[in-house]
């Protein structure tokens, strides 16, 4: 009966760390192919969520599921379980954090470009930051 | 097949994907036209090589792993903020 529950809990983390592989692998193409810095942040988004802490939980699923790993089988789980919540909030934060101070030091081209609705409430034109 | 095998099996087969994603994030952190995509790039290759550090630490049994990847996540925040406020005053302090 524990062998079950053991097999069961591996098998759901390893669903999770395989969707975290694709989300790793679409965010590694999409880094690489969109145009510029403010569109990359999507793709930062989707390799820090999707990526990281999708398969961090898939790892503390597993190393719950592994009585191979012995006394250290519910620090893994733990640990994994800690670093996901640290990473979930924590790249968040710091990716708004750095888009800001990108728009306003103008650090990074703007182009191409869509809507741009600070410039436009502060009445200048479309692409002028600041 | 037993348990232990099986995860052994899975996490080799799921190591060449990360390689792979890590060598593309390489890619674009050198060529990064501009600092602030190189520091993305930086951020998104350091959360998922946590990840993998922890997948890395079931393979090899080594429980050591674990407190890296929280260092690790807790510093690239660290370089995020650092470098945010840079590009907002000038000057790194204060």
């Amino acid at each position: 009966m524990s062998s079950l529950i053991d097999w069961i809990l591996v098998v759901i983390g390893q669903v999770l760390v395989a969707i975290g592989i694709f989300c790793d692998l679409a965010a590694a193409i999409l880094m690489l192919r969109l145009p510029n810095f403010f569109t990359r942040l999507h793709a930062l988004t989707v390799g820090s969520v999707g990526g990281a802490f999708v398969p961090l939980i898939g790892a503390a699923l597993i190393a719950a599921g592994c009585d191979f790993l012995g006394p250290y089988r519910w620090f893994m789980t733990g640990g994994a379980i800690v670093t996901a919540i640290i990473e979930y909030v924590l790249a968040g934060a710091g990716t708004h954090a750095i888009a800001r101070a990108v728009y306003r030091a103008r650090a990074a081209p703007l182009k191409p470009l869509v809507v741009d609705r600070i410039a436009e409430d502060r009445g200048g034109e479309e692409g002028a930051s600041g | 097949m037993n348990l232990e095998s099986w995860v052994t099996t899975f996490i080799v087969y799921a190591m060449p994907f990360y390689l792979a994603a890590f060598a593309i994030y390489m890619v674009r952190l050198v060529k990064g036209p501009t600092v602030p995509d190189m520091v993305i790039a930086v951020d998104a290759l350091s959360y998922d090589l946590a990840a993998f550090l922890v997948l890395l630490g079931i393979l090899f049994r080594a429980p050591i792993m674990i407190p890296c990847a929280i260092v690790l996540v807790l510093w690239v925040y660290a370089l995020d903020i650092y470098v945010a406020k840079y590009f907002e005053a000038g000057e790194i302090g204060e």
